[in-house]
């Protein structure tokens, strides 16, 4: 009795089957790595981009931390859009991405989100403490750029202990936002960009409880066509993209 | 729909598959056989990469096969990338499957009666022909158990995946990252209907390959 040769070679036939597959879907691409608060926003801007740029868009989206590190060792990325400037900052000094196209494109509002499944509508973050609100949910402070602008206002206020026991801890504003929206938590602070879905309702965040969130891209030093990367930042920074950014809840360079 | 990861992920769980049997079998064959110095050691180091969270895996593969990385800058040199390819995720899948192979396999082969090789050495049979004709035969079983464990681990693998291969549609998206990218934008139907194609993909490939595999057995 030997072991049946039919079954690698079915194997191999699936394999070199799907491998000429891969290699046709390989069209030449330009690929974003961008935060998750942007999710939205660069959702409608990669198809506009497409249709004027005569390419193809990759969305990748993530957390910030996430994709900054993968950049550093080499992720094959052409435009970086952080949610917060120091990690494009960090990448400029280790040489990853190009200093020259760091550019501003956005600043980023918090509010405080309540499910409309939830009952009482929040208004303000003192509410928090209210001991109906059980659970509230916050993007990780620890390397989440939209958590530690919700940190910082909660402690500005002076809420922070108070809070605390209650906060559940989304890997990202996205994920964040996804407590919301099924409901898992009873109110959350997420970003304004991501806000506008049917199941919640939200009430903006003052801006000056937390440092700026200036939001910074760069194109990325591997990028075998940054003039693509630097073509799509001027898109996003240019007038129609402006437009649907601003659509967006996101705060533009200029209006601060 | 675009159904690109779904034969990403058929690729990469096969091919991945089919380099954890190539590699795993020899060290559980090795692992149940020998009587070494520090056999529980290594027996329990070979399980290690269970214990750590995948992305925290991840990220040490990226460390060591990235642009960056002693391994990745060597394969750079010979002009072989790795990070952020196709075959980062077959390297994902296999760091995930490897331990669990291995462990079924090494079970299998310690459970075979060692008299019965012991009477083949003895009819003048070589170590290969100990081990194709009496020794896997026995253990096969629990080697089919330890394969399959293997091919759903790689299947289903995300957090390594993603840290060394990255989220990238049409590149390196896997199912369960395609999976993952709908359910975080609320893309629920999409998310529903490929996380059904996955188990129906992974039933049909296992009951397939079961029948092939009876015929012999």
């Amino acid at each position: 009795m030997r072991p049946h040769w039919l079954v690698p070679l079915v194997l191999a036939a699936l394999v070199l089957g799907t491998a000429t597959r891969v290699a046709a879907a390989d069209p030449p691409t330009l690929t974003v790595f961008a935060a998750a608060d942007l999710a939205f926003a660069l959702r409608d801007l990669a198809p506009r981009f497409e249709k004027a740029a005569g390419v193809k868009v990759a969305l990748v989206l993530g957390s910030t931390g996430n994709l900054a590190r993968q950049i550093e060792h080499g992720a094959p990325a052409d435009v970086f859009f952080a949610a917060n400037e120091t990690f494009v900052d960090e990448l400029v000094a280790k040489g990853a991405v190009i200093p020259q196209t760091r550019t501003l494109y956005a600043q980023g509002r918090i509010v405080l989100a309540t499910p409309k499944a939830f009952g009482p509508r929040l208004a303000v973050l003192r509410q928090l403490t209210d001991p109906r609100v059980r659970r509230v949910a916050i993007a990780n402070p620890q390397h989440a750029p939209y958590g530690k602008a919700a940190e910082e206002a909660l402690r500005k206020l002076g809420l922070w202990d108070a809070v605390r026991p209650k906060l559940v801890y989304g890997e990202n504003i996205r994920h964040t936002l996804q407590f919301l929206q099924t409901g898992a938590a009873d109110a959350g602070i997420v970003a304004l960009s991501v806000a506008s879905v049917p199941e919640i309702d939200w009430v903006p965040i003052d801006p000056t409880l937390h440092a700026p969130l200036n939001q910074v891209v760069a194109v990325v030093r591997r990028s075998r066509r940054p003039e693509l990367g630097v073509a799509f930042v001027q898109f996003v920074n240019g007038g129609e993209g402006r437009q649907v950014m601003k659509r967006y809840g996101f705060v533009l360079p200029g209006e601060f | 729909m675009d159904l690109f990861p779904v034969w990403l992920s058929l690729r990469v769980s096969l091919v991945a598959t089919a380099l954890t049997v190539v590699l795993g079998i020899p060290v559980a064959w090795f692992l149940a056989r020998r009587r070494h110095v520090g056999k529980e050691m290594m027996a329990a180091l070979v399980v290690s990469p269970l214990v750590l969270p995948p992305t925290v895996l991840g990220y040490y593969l990226l460390v060591l096969i990235g642009s960056r990385g002693p391994l990745g800058r060597l394969l750079g040199r010979l002009g072989i990338e790795l990070a952020f390819t196709w075959r980062a995720a077959v390297l994902a899948a296999c760091v995930g499957s490897l331990p669990l192979l291995i462990r079924a396999a090494q079970a299998g082969f310690e459970s075979v009666d060692e008299r019965l090789e012991q009477a083949a050495r003895t009819l003048g049979r070589s170590e290969s022909s100990v081990f194709w004709s009496v020794s896997l035969p026995l253990a096969w079983r629990s080697v089919v158990a330890g394969v399959v464990l293997a091919f759903c681990r790689a299947f289903g693998d995300f957090g390594i995946t993603l840290m060394v291969a990255g989220n990238i549609p049409g590149r390196t998206q896997t199912l369960p990252l395609a999976i993952y990218d709908h359910v975080q934008a609320n893309a629920m139907r999409e998310a529903n209907v490929l996380a059904l194609l996955a188990v129906v993909a992974v039933i049909v490939l296992l009951v397939g390959v079961g029948r092939l595999v009876r015929v012999r057995y």
